[in-house]
């Protein structure tokens, strides 16, 4: 593996507020073969670019692991140590491989062996310096090569990128976006790294210049066979041009696998609903329409953190009474309203509800007729009478993990547990 | 062959682009050609005083014979003010010293305060608020009142004039500085940088302090005008060093006791003083216009 990380966390520190941070990427495990493109998909905000900022240390992480250059036997290894919590162990195999820990040179070396293209290249090169400097000064400032070999090397990557070697004189501000972009990707590969992270490096060019620079991109993986992690939301994009496909969704991996298999055969609800967006030609489209938005990574549901919108999520899934309350009031305050006058809800706890002067009996018969229509009521797990007023408990929820459906495939959700599974059969 | 000329005809439409939008702006044309004569008049005075007509070119000359004001004639264009004193050639050898204050105050504020600035928003945090709270402290201080006092420590000459106006001015400028850095630390250019591996000294100096200058200059274009007139608040409120030092705001003063009977001796030479301010502001908006890029991409 060029890069693995493992229990990769990034939390973000809310200034002026204690203990809140926004969990941009959470406990993620990615990683990337030589000389491999893979593809991350995900929705704004899903902390895609951050993950790929965090492998490339740009932004240090909270906690977790990154490892470059660990062969494959390694890394196994040291997933096993993870597992049986064997600290020892694992410490000796990222002390070899680590790179969270890198510092003033060594970091420096590392940044040879990596690079980055951003979205945007109207603003990410400085309009202040020249082609020729932007371009080289990773090689400069990495200390790849000296200066007059530099001088060099750029003219051989402007030829790379299918550009005049003139252009090396020129201001950013005398080129075209797409041009543009073509001096950003010459940087990003001038030190020869063996791994490249493109955010998005196609989405601010317009269709005929993406093409374009998709095929640069094939051609130049073809020639230099480096690994690239291809950040983007943009589904067609990700089936051209990578080898295995990571979905995230609010700071997690929801599913992982080859390229034809997710999108071919897509196993998580969230996925399904993502490419079930993809335009089709000569088909007619079933959309999943998601409800909601995507959650507050201030404050994330608990258990599956896409439960709330899922169009099949199961009772245990993660609600909880904060998520019911609202559903069950608007229920009483509206449809229902002539059965249940008088009636007030209490939260007692993450698992139970008190709902005042209702009959149990009747809450029942709501629920089960809003069973269909609101997903959130299939966690009421029994609802009792306590005197003038009912007590709803609901489920203890479960956490999913990633499941392994096969040697290549790993899919976040609990309808591939097997315990789970048991119990709530799908009709 | 060809290309390397393109480029080099790029490099000169872009000037010429920039002199366009200047030339458009007629007032910003006005306050440039103002400008110069004040700079003309400046350099000759300094580095070339034989080709004027002047026996002492770095002094006033007094005529005690006739010391009373006399007005504007043939013999003396803008008149004379007490004691006897040309004020045409008075405040031409004015102009000199005023302009070079003025340049010795705002460059080396400027520079002190960018570099502040700058220092400030890039390493943020502690090293943020601990500077900028102690601009916010020199900023409090009334410059007038800090220039008489240092003027007690350091005695009554030019450089320690020059020096308070220094310490009031750079904060001015931290705060600009820090405004602007702020704003381009935030563009990828500079996360690239570091993807690069370029130091933090590297980015402060190759990739912010270029990108927050033009906007500085446009300050500083602005500010010449203001110390000029702190100067000559100063000088007329008494603070220069020898009583035949030729400042604008001084011979001002001294036609402050004739308002009445000979106004021109005071009207006149303030006017030079607001004169310049003027020039230098419109000229500053001028440059303004140049560094927008939406008012390039108009024209």
């Amino acid at each position: 593996m060029i890069i693995a990380a493992r229990k990769l966390t990034k939390y973000f520190e809310i200034k002026g507020v204690k203990n809140a941070f926004i969990r941009a990427v959470d406990d993620v495990d990615i990683e990337i073969k030589e000389g491999e493109i893979v593809g991350l998909v995900g929705e704004s905000g899903s902390g895609k670019s951050t993950l790929g900022r965090l492998l490339i240390r740009l932004i240090d992480p909270t906690s977790g692991e990154i490892l470059y250059n660990i062969p494959d036997d390694e890394l196994e290894e040291y997933d096993i140590a993870l597992e049986n919590n064997d600290e020892k162990a694992a410490k000796k195999i990222a002390d070899k491989y680590s790179i969270t820990r890198l510092k003033g040179e060594d970091l420096r070396r590392f940044r040879r062996n990596v690079g980055i293209v951003f979205q945007d290249p109207y603003s990410s090169l400085d309009p202040r310096w020249k082609i020729e400097d932007i371009i080289a000064e990773p090689i400069i400032e990495t200390k790849a090569m000296k200066p007059e070999e530099a001088k060099k090397r750029v003219e051989e990557l402007l030829d790379e990128v299918e550009l005049p070697r003139e252009f090396k004189n020129r201001f950013p501000h005398e080129l075209s976006g797409g041009q543009r972009q073509r001096v950003a990707l010459a940087r990003g590969i001038a030190t020869f790294p063996k791994l490249v992270i493109l955010d998005e490096p196609t989405s601010a060019l317009d269709v005929s210049v993406q093409a374009e620079i998709l095929e640069l991109l094939r051609s130049l993986r073809k020639k230099y066979n480096m690994a690239m992690l291809f950040i983007t939301h943009n589904i067609s994009v990700v089936s051209y041009m990578s080898d295995r496909i990571f979905v995230m969704y609010a700071g997690k991996i929801m599913e992982k696998g080859y390229k034809n298999d997710v999108i071919k055969d897509p196993q998580h609800p969230y996925t399904i609903a993502l490419i079930s967006a993809v335009p089709q030609i000569k088909r007619t489209m079933q959309r999943i329409i998601l409800k909601g938005d995507p959650p507050n990574l201030l404050n994330l549901p608990k258990g599956c953190r896409f439960h709330p919108r899922c169009p099949v999520a199961l009772p245990v899934c993660g609600w909880t009474a904060n998520e019911l309350k609202p559903t069950l009031e608007f229920l009483i305050e509206t449809k229902y309203f002539t059965e249940f006058p008088n009636v007030s809800i209490e939260i007692k706890g993450e698992r139970e509800l008190i709902v005042n002067n209702a009959d149990p009996e009747k809450l029942r018969q709501v629920v089960n007729a809003e069973k269909e229509n609101a997903r959130v009521l299939l966690s009421i797990k029994e609802i009792a009478s306590n005197g003038n007023s009912s007590i709803i408990r609901l489920h203890e929820y479960k956490t999913p993990k990633l499941y392994k459906l096969s040697n290549s495939r790993e899919v976040y959700c609990l309808l591939f547990d097997p315990t789970i599974k048991e119990r709530f059969k799908q009709p | 062959m060809s290309a390397q000329k393109t480029a080099k005809e790029d490099k000169h439409r872009e000037l010429k682009l920039s002199m366009e939008v200047f030339f458009s702006n007629k007032s910003a044309v006005a306050g440039l050609v103002i400008f110069l004569f004040y700079f003309f008049d400046a350099i000759i005075l300094q580095f070339f005083p034989q080709v004027m007509p002047f026996k002492h070119p770095y002094s006033l000359t007094p005529n005690y014979v006739n010391p009373i004001p006399l007005p504007p004639s043939k013999k003396f264009p803008f008149g004379t003010t007490y004691p006897g004193v040309n004020l045409l050639t008075a405040i031409i050898k004015s102009i000199r010293l005023d302009f070079w204050l003025s340049l010795a105050v705002v460059v080396p504020g400027a520079f002190l305060g960018v570099i502040i600035g700058i220092v400030a928003t890039y390493f943020g945090g502690l090293v943020d608020e601990v500077l900028m709270r102690i601009t916010d402290i020199v900023f409090s201080i009334p410059y007038l009142v800090l220039a008489i006092a240092i003027g007690y420590v350091l005695g009554r000459t030019l450089d320690s004039m020059m020096i308070a106006l220094i310490l009031v001015w750079w904060p001015l400028y931290a705060r600009y500085a820090r405004s602007v850095t702020l704003e381009v630390k935030e563009i990828t250019f500079i996360e690239a940088a570091r993807a690069a591996g370029s130091s933090k000294m590297k980015i402060m100096f190759r990739h912010i302090l270029p990108n927050s200058l033009p906007p500085v200059f446009v300050q500083m274009s602005l500010d010449l005008g203001t110390i000029m007139l702190t100067i000559s608040a100063l000088a007329f409120i008494g603070f220069l060093p020898a009583a035949n030092l030729p400042e604008l705001g001084y011979l001002t003063s001294l036609g402050y006791n004739y308002v009445e009977t000979a106004p021109w001796a005071m009207i006149i030479p303030g006017m030079f003083i607001v004169l310049f301010a003027l020039a230098v502001n419109l000229m500053g908006d001028g440059f303004r216009d140049v560094i927008d890029p939406r008012r390039r991409s108009a024209l």
